[in-house]
């Protein structure tokens, strides 16, 4: 059985986690454009080395992120998101008219 | 006095055909309508002490999430465990589990005598407290005895002897492919883990509970026995 650290659990089986793909940095709502957005949304890289990956531990539906060579499949750390997501990001919708 | 039927409360245990067809005797403690017994109390508690299990399924619980969760919570006067996954008792008997930085589990006592899980419900809730009503969503389980640890290590991944697992401890782990949390509070000397996990798989549960049990001669208990057990010091 494979195991993996929950950052909130502590180790467990493989058994109890799901898989939620890459993670990538959100782009600057701000100054970005419509193809980065959809890029962001519905593109992976699909990268052979180290990637940063969700993975949700499912007994208790928390969500942290994981640190994983895809060559080697060996798992070089898991984190809590508020390592990264530690601020609130504000931004409105452009105004592109009525769509009526 | 007649004796209460497991279905004239509001709210009835998902596994009453299971209490009923074990002959099981009914009891009222508040509201909640509780398995009393199966077999005679006095020997059902020697044989909770080897290995049991119990439905406190009908019994208040209930649960709140969010940011602002714990300081709400707090606020209400309810002491809060300091660390994830772990329990405290409240001077009323209720018990608190934190089952992460932004989310607490809140369960009755045994005689249902407490009043926080009641007084936690009728307050309206704080900004970015949201609340999850366990009753309906999870049902509650109780495994007790010496023979318990060894018992779970056949349907749990988590190490839970009690050197490894100390009383107040919470796991949230897999348990016969279920999702459940876990937590040990003790019936004064004798192990005893409460199971809360999806009401919709209970029946299921306690079969593969049950049968897990039979090797270590292990017995579904009522609320009498675990009372004997925790008065016995």
């Amino acid at each position: 059985m494979k195991l993996l650290t929950c950052p909130l659990n502590g180790q467990r089986n493989i058994s109890e986690f799901t898989y939620g793909g890459e993670y990538h940095p959100m782009p600057d709502p701000n100054t970005t454009n419509p193809r980065r957005w959809a890029e962001h949304v519905f593109f992976h890289d699909n990268a052979a080395g180290v990637v940063t990956e969700w993975w949700c531990h499912t007994a208790s539906s928390f969500w942290f992120l994981a640190e994983r060579n895809t060559i080697t499949d060996q798992v070089i750390r898991t984190f809590d998101t508020s390592e990264i997501f530690n601020q609130r990001v504000d931004f409105v919708a452009p105004d592109i008219g009525s769509q009526s | 006095m007649t004796e209460p039927s497991p279905t004239q409360a509001l709210r009835r245990s998902p596994i009453y055909r299971r209490h009923t067809g074990l002959q099981a005797q009914f009891e009222q403690t508040g509201k909640a309508i509780l398995v009393s017994h199966y077999a005679e109390p006095s020997m059902e508690a020697l044989l909770a002490a080897n290995l049991g299990i119990a439905d406190l399924s009908t019994l208040p619980r209930t649960g709140f999430k969010g940011a602002g969760a714990l300081a709400w919570v707090a606020s209400q006067g309810v002491k809060l465990p300091d660390q994830p996954n772990t329990a405290v008792l409240q001077t009323d008997g209720t018990m608190v589990a934190k089952l992460s930085h932004q989310e607490l589990l809140v369960v009755s006592d045994l005689m249902a005598t407490g009043s926080t899980v009641d007084h936690l419900n009728k307050q309206p809730e704080a900004s970015q407290t949201y609340s999850l009503p366990r009753a309906d969503s999870h049902s509650w389980l109780a495994i007790t005895g010496g023979a318990a640890a060894e018992m779970f290590s056949k349907v749990c991944g988590v190490d839970l002897r009690t050197h490894k697992f100390a009383e107040g401890q919470v796991a949230q782990t897999s348990l016969a492919k279920i999702n459940a949390v876990i937590v040990r509070h003790d019936l004064a000397s004798t192990p005893c883990f409460y199971i809360f996990s999806d009401i919709t798989s209970t029946e299921f549960l306690w079969d593969c509970l049950l049968d897990a049990m039979e090797e270590y001669q292990g017995v579904a208990i009522g609320v009498a026995a675990l009372r004997t057990l925790a008065a016995d010091r």
